[in-house]
């Protein structure tokens, strides 16, 4: 079930809000129903606030969302 | 658990599997239909291997069959019967053969053959080709076929024997004495019962005088090791004639049973000789094509193609050419259930499509009415379904936001019961008005005021009900949802005095007889209807409407008929659909497809629309709405509420107002019937979130609701956890309140509020995208 690895946001120059610094590309383990994945996201360095980007969450992440749901 | 005998009692029931009249009628069960079709497709070879796998001696039968197959075509009345077997003889003159014999390793089992006519030589070539090495004994080996069958070229014969001799049946010169007398013919038998495993007599060649009921009539079987057949037929005059295809039959009838004889197993298990078609064939509009026929002696291949493609290709379907749904995976309701039923027992892991099977139905029974069997998708899915939430693999997603609608319809800011107040103290009205989740929430205003009218036209005050019937629990299979539900339905109904309802959607009058089965229910339709002995013209008015009944009306004539009633006197000129009455089509809202699939849901409700002849009349809410949303002009979709005089100048203006306007509308309703005790705590308050009709028309594709993403940027800006884009000043922040993360993308306004740019959401867990409640949503999810 593999996740592409690596999502950068669709748009835009993001910063943290709370920390004021730049966001990096940085591995997250996601979840949904007993899986776990490994995926690189654009996440604050400080606080760990992590974005998902619109592409992502309506493609890959919800095709993975479906397949699980189905087994 | 499923039983594995509803499976049974389901696949029963679609007969769609069963074969076509001509290969029931054909003894030795040729696929008509397939070699038709590949002849009619200019497939020559194809069509001759189709002959080759199911027919004997295919060289010697094609030339002298008597075709039962043609006497019961379904095109006999429609311009006569197939040329069966004339396109077989075409066939097999046009193409080579195409099996290459294979001998299969020798079985040590032999098989004896006494009378090489047809049926023996089918029983010959049958065993054969199983590799049981067969002698055949006769005098010689063509005379007899050829006695029987006159016309016969004699090479026919000889390239069988050919063949057969490659498959180890062999030929062995017998005494004369044993074809014409009785006693060495018998005698003969017996000698070769001692000496083979099993016998077959041709009683074509065998002057045996055998007692009627000494023979079986399925296995053909005899006496001993013997088993007979092939025997000729008198004409009324006394003539003798060969019917070669019962002969044929019965030889390769007997060939089973001699393995059976060889083996040692019971003769007769699980062998039938119904040979009923019991395949539906829809025949209304089917043309009349008059046979094809040569030209010359010779048929051309385009004659012969011609003449196959008049084949019907006989089959049921008639569900399935009605609904997308049962369109979409290209199979039919037996397979369907077949399906489910198999993934439903299998274990987690390997399941593939059920969830995606079970979820697309409308549940909104046409299938059922259409099916002249009554198969019912809609029953078989709801017992799927809950079956999968009994068990804990029906997926989240598929139901969740139409149960959280639900929930919020039934909960405290949108239902209400509302008493008489014009009653005294402890008395109760004999009737209670139930206008449903959804009018309520998308026709507030005209629900009140259908309310106000009845209140005065109906004697002894009236309550207003306004809550969820439950009807969303059932279709997802939720039954302890759906039983909890009923049971506070009850409680209220009994609260205040068990009174009449009036319901003005179909789908609630069905649930309601469930969840209340001792109360009278009777539709706001027949109500008025009599009440309303003449209806004012609404002047906006188109002059004529296609009708539709909603599914939940299909088998409710009293419903029909009031609608057409009250239309009529309103002076609208009314036309049926192809589909009406109880055999109306879903709008694409049944079944809660509309959540688990939308986007088929869509194609139900455009292949509906495209049944109307100018603009719609419907009495659901959700027929009203969603044809809204598909037809070009949405101004062309109408409720019967909009042409009433007590509520045709309160129809919104909007086309289909959408989610998060029918929740808002629910809970207008019930501030404006309670008055000032309707209030619950805002909970926006004063904050301010502008959306554009875009945005919103993407947040309800994505089942967003304008309160979640306005819940979300109010938590987002109090927690200040939000990222900030350094070209725009655009924020972006995430809101998990529930199993969903909802993201929004907005901007803040010079005046202290703020726009929705767009919103997306996910049902997966991100660690660091999960506020407000970090800890437990991580925790429940990962140990879920
Ligand atoms: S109508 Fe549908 S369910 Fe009924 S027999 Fe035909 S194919 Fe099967
Ligand atoms: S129309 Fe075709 S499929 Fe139907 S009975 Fe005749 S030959 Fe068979
Ligand atoms: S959507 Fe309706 S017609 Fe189609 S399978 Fe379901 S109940 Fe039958
Ligand atoms: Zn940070």
């Amino acid at each position: 079930m593999a996740l592409d690895p690596e999502f950068k946001p669709d748009h835009g120059d993001w910063l943290c809000a709370v920390c004021n610094v730049p966001l990096e590309q940085l591995k997250v383990q996601v979840f949904y129903m007993n899986s776990a994945f490994d995926v690189v996201l654009p996440r604050c360095p400080q606080c760990g606030m992590t974005l998902i980007p619109e592409s992502l969450a309506n493609g890959k992440m919800a095709e993975v969302e479906a397949l699980l749901e189905d087994k | 658990m499923l039983e594995q005998s509803r499976l049974r009692d389901y696949e029963a029931r679609c007969t769609q599997e069963s074969a076509p009249r001509c290969r029931l009628s054909c003894p030795l069960d040729m696929d008509v239909r397939g070699f038709l079709a590949a002849m009619a497709a200019s497939r020559p070879a194809e069509a001759r291997k189709l002959i080759e796998r199911h027919l004997p001696l295919p060289g010697v039968l094609c030339a002298v069959c008597d075709h039962p197959c043609e006497d019961s075509c379904l095109r006999r009345d429609l311009g006569g019967a197939l040329s069966i077997s004339e396109l077989e003889r075409v066939c097999l003159a046009s193409v080579s053969p195409q099996t290459r014999i294979l001998p299969r390793p020798a079985k040590k089992q032999r098989f004896a053959v006494l009378g090489a006519g047809l049926a023996g030589l089918t029983a010959a070539f049958d065993l054969g080709r199983k590799g049981f090495p067969v002698t055949v004994f006769d005098t010689d080996r063509s005379s007899a076929l050829l006695s029987s069958f006159p016309c016969l070229p004699a090479d026919a014969v000889g390239r069988e024997w050919q063949d057969m001799e490659k498959n180890r049946v062999s030929f062995q010169n017998s005494d004369e004495a044993v074809f014409y007398s009785e006693d060495a013919a018998r005698a003969f038998l017996a000698t070769l019962e001692q000496d083979f495993d099993a016998v077959f007599a041709d009683l074509s060649r065998l002057p045996l005088s055998l007692e009627a009921e000494a023979l079986d009539p399925l296995t053909l079987h005899w006496q001993g090791k013997v088993c007979a057949g092939g025997h000729l037929d008198t004409t009324p005059t006394g003539a003798l004639y060969a019917s070669a295809s019962r002969q044929a039959g019965e030889g390769r009838r007997a060939g089973i049973t001699l393995q059976r004889i060889m083996g040692g197993v019971s003769l007769d298990a699980e062998r039938d000789d119904d040979r009923q078609s019991r395949l539906h064939v829809d025949l209304k509009n089917v043309p009349s094509v008059p046979r094809v026929l040569p030209a010359a002696e010779a048929w051309t291949p385009e004659e012969a193609a011609a003449e196959a493609s008049r084949c019907l290709q006989c089959s049921c379907m008639q569900c399935v050419k009605e609904c997308v749904y049962l369109q979409k995976y290209k199979e039919f309701p037996r397979l369907y259930a077949r399906r489910l039923f198999s993934n439903a027992t299998v274990v987690k892991g390997t399941r593939t499509t059920a969830n995606v099977v079970m979820n697309g139905c409308a549940m909104c029974g046409q299938c059922e009415v259409i099916c002249p069997e009554h198969f019912s998708m809609a029953d078989l899915c709801l017992e799927v379904r809950r079956d999968a939430v009994s068990r804990d693999v029906m997926p989240d997603s598929a139901h969740a936001f139409a149960l959280e609608d639900m929930e919020q319809a039934c909960g405290p800011d949108s239902a209400f019961l509302l008493e008489d107040s014009s009653l005294p103290d402890g008395t109760h009205a004999p009737r209670l008005f139930f206008p449903g989740c959804q009018l309520a929430g998308s026709r507030p205003r005209q629900v009140l005021a259908m309310y106000e009218w009845l209140k005065s036209a109906l004697p002894g005050g009236l309550s207003l009900y306004s809550t969820c019937c439950g009807i969303p629990a059932h279709w997802a299979g939720r039954e302890a949802v759906f039983e909890e539900h009923s049971a506070e339905l009850c409680r209220q109904w009994e609260a205040c005095g068990r009174p009449e309802i009036i319901v003005a959607c179909s789908s609630c009058k069905s649930t309601l007889r469930l969840a209340l089965p001792t109360a009278r229910i009777v539709s706001l339709w027949e109500m008025l209807d009599e009440l309303m002995p003449e209806v004012p013209s609404f002047e906006a008015m188109p002059s004529r409407f296609t009708v539709q009944d909603p599914c939940g009306a299909r088998h409710d004539s009293a419903w029909q008929k009031a609608v057409r009633s009250l239309a009529s006197k309103a002076g609208a000129e009314l036309v049926e659909p192809v589909r009406t009455r109880e055999a109306t089509a879903c709008c694409g809202y049944g079944g809660l497809v509309w959540n688990a699939q939308p986007e088929l849901a869509d194609d139900m409700t455009g292949k509906r629309a495209q049944d109307f002849d100018g603009p719609v009349l419907t009495s659901c809410i959700m027929c009203r709405d969603r044809f809204a949303a598909t037809l070009e002009n949405e101004g062309e979709s109408w409720h019967l509420f909009d042409i009433l005089p007590q509520t045709a100048g309160l129809a919104p203006e909007k086309g289909d107002p959408g989610l998060s306007s029918r929740r808002a509308g629910r809970a207008a309703l019930r501030r404006e019937a309670l008055g000032a005790e309707g209030e619950v705590g805002e909970a926006g308050g004063t904050f301010s979130l502008r959306i554009s009709d875009d945005v919103l028309a993407s947040l309800e594709r994505q089942f967003i609701l304008r309160q979640d993403a306005l819940e979300a940027v109010q938590g987002i800006e109090a927690t200040g956890m939000k990222f900030r884009d350094r070209e725009t000043g655009h924020f972006l922040g995430s809101w998990r309140p529930r199993r969903v993360t909802f993201w929004v993308e907005y901007r803040a306004d010079e005046d202290g509020g703020f726009t929705l740019l767009r919103a997306w959401c996910h049902r997966m867990v991100v660690p660091g995208a999960i506020q407000p409640s970090t800890e437990i949503v991580m925790e429940k999810r990962i140990r879920a």
